[in-house]
């Protein structure tokens, strides 16, 4: 540019003042803009891979029997527990449809432990199954005819000779779509469900957990500025409530390599391009804290 | 996790460049809450597209062009634009805007606004002629015989 008439023209053109809403606006219309692309896509790509996972879980059970039957002659396996599907719920009219997978625990000698973690999935099945059933008659009486849909699921996380971890995801699709998670851990020698407070000594690694997690988004969003999590100090800070804590049963599970996985559902940690989010806990950050080294290593 | 990369992109880009495209929608209408309008409006639709470009380069263009548009939409609809055609812009009388009266503005007010996009897109926000092509739908060719031409007509105005 050599015009400096030009030139002068570009500086009065780069002090356009910026407003101060304008961060907010196009936060709101990310969102937005997302939700309306879900919409298009109906099923989101993520619960279409854990769905694919649960196939291919599923699949390589009932294909293979031999699979399974030479892995319980190995001697220090005593009891295979595994995980089937074994109701389905379904519903498919114009605009609704629902497609719900319950998950049962099979092979724990402790029946109790079992049918607990069984009833539980199934009833919580049921439950999703009857209010969307609910849901889709007062639209038909309202006579509006959105998209809805819900979809559940699992997936199997860890499944080794001490640790079974099972994830069951929920897709809501009511005009916008959003994804729960909930996971379960057993153990599958002693067959006890463990809870996040019954691996630690006190309620201390509430804050040395949260305050890691932190840590990690910092450095997730430095080192890759597509990331963006609700942490303090950020631009995002006055839009939206930053990450503080997790909660003292936050959903969590164990990995095969006996690492503590924190994981957070859409929305609640970070805008929902992010979806589903987890963080792997350092062992030696909580290592102090850790009632003993069985489960996290 | 939900994103696939070219969503991934695109949120960056959009985050990362609010502010430049907020003064290109700003050069159209002069006037803050239109121009944030423009830029909701211009989120909405690239996020909410299934037809989001794959490659990096690609974005910028592409963005601009829903930008672009969507301003002009803004003034058509605003009637802001001249009846007869696109010769000129009328700024309205009423606005409050204090930056009017500024020499960027009446020496852009002077072209006609198919002249004025490539003046802010080549000397404002440095895009290259291939580009402004793909933003404003026309041949290279056009975009360059336009440029000269619109920067003659500055010119002469700037040796009033």
């Amino acid at each position: 540019m050599t015009d400096p008439k030009l030139s002068k023209f570009k500086d009065e053109y780069m002090n356009i003042p910026i407003p101060h809403e304008l961060p907010s606006t196009v936060h709101k219309s990310i969102q937005k803009g997302e939700r309306i692309r879900m919409r298009k896509n109906r099923l989101i790509k993520w619960a279409g891979a854990a769905a694919a996972m649960v196939l291919i879980f599923t699949a390589t059970l009932n294909l293979s029997p031999a699979a399974v039957q030479a892995l319980s002659d190995v001697p220090i396996i005593k009891n295979i527990v595994s995980v089937l599907t074994i109701r389905e719920y379904n519903l498919d009219e114009d605009n609704y449809n629902a497609n719900l997978k319950v998950p049962a625990v099979k092979g724990l000698n402790n029946q109790e432990l079992a049918s607990s973690l069984n009833d539980k999935y199934l009833a919580e099945n049921k439950k999703l199954y009857q209010e969307f059933v609910k849901d889709i008659e007062e639209m038909k009486a309202n006579g509006s005819g959105g998209h809805m849909g819900v979809d559940s699921g699992y997936v199997v996380k860890t499944d080794n000779e001490q640790i079974l971890s099972i994830g069951r995801w929920v897709v809501n699709t009511a005009g916008s779509s959003s994804t729960t998670m909930k996971y379960d851990t057993i153990d599958k020698e002693r067959e006890v469900l463990i809870t996040l407070p019954s691996l630690f000594r006190d309620g201390n690694y509430v804050n040395v957990i949260s305050q890691n997690i932190e840590q990690q988004m910092r450095q997730q969003m430095k080192a890759d500025p597509n990331k963006m999590y609700w942490v303090s100090g950020t631009d995002e800070e006055q839009y939206f409530e930053p990450f503080k804590k997790i909660a003292k049963n936050q959903n969590f599970y164990i990995n095969n390599k006996g690492k503590l996985v924190i994981s957070f559902d859409k929305y609640e940690v970070a805008p929902g391009y992010m979806g589903v989010v987890e963080f792997v806990i350092p062992t030696d950050t909580i290592a102090k804290l850790l009632v003993s080294n069985e489960y996290i290593k | 996790m939900v994103h696939t990369n070219s969503q991934e992109l695109l949120v960056n880009y959009i985050l990362a460049n609010k502010e430049a495209y907020y003064r290109l929608a700003y050069s159209y209408t002069r006037n803050q809450d239109d121009a944030l309008d423009i830029v909701q409006e211009s989120v909405l639709k690239a996020m909410s597209s299934m037809r989001a470009p794959q490659k990096p380069e690609e974005i910028k263009p592409w963005f601009y062009r829903i930008v672009v548009n969507t301003s002009l939409d803004l003034l058509r609809k605003n009637k802001w634009v001249d009846q007869r055609g696109e010769k000129a812009l009328e700024i309205c009388s009423s606005s409050e805007d204090t930056h009017q009266e500024l020499d960027l503005y009446k020496a852009l007010d002077s072209l006609p606004i198919n002249y004025r996009s490539i003046i802010v897109l080549k000397y404002f926000e440095d895009l290259t002629f291939e580009e402004i092509a793909t933003i404003l739908d026309e041949n290279v060719n056009t975009v360059k015989t336009r440029l000269y031409s619109a920067l003659k007509k500055l010119r002469l105005q700037l040796e009033d």
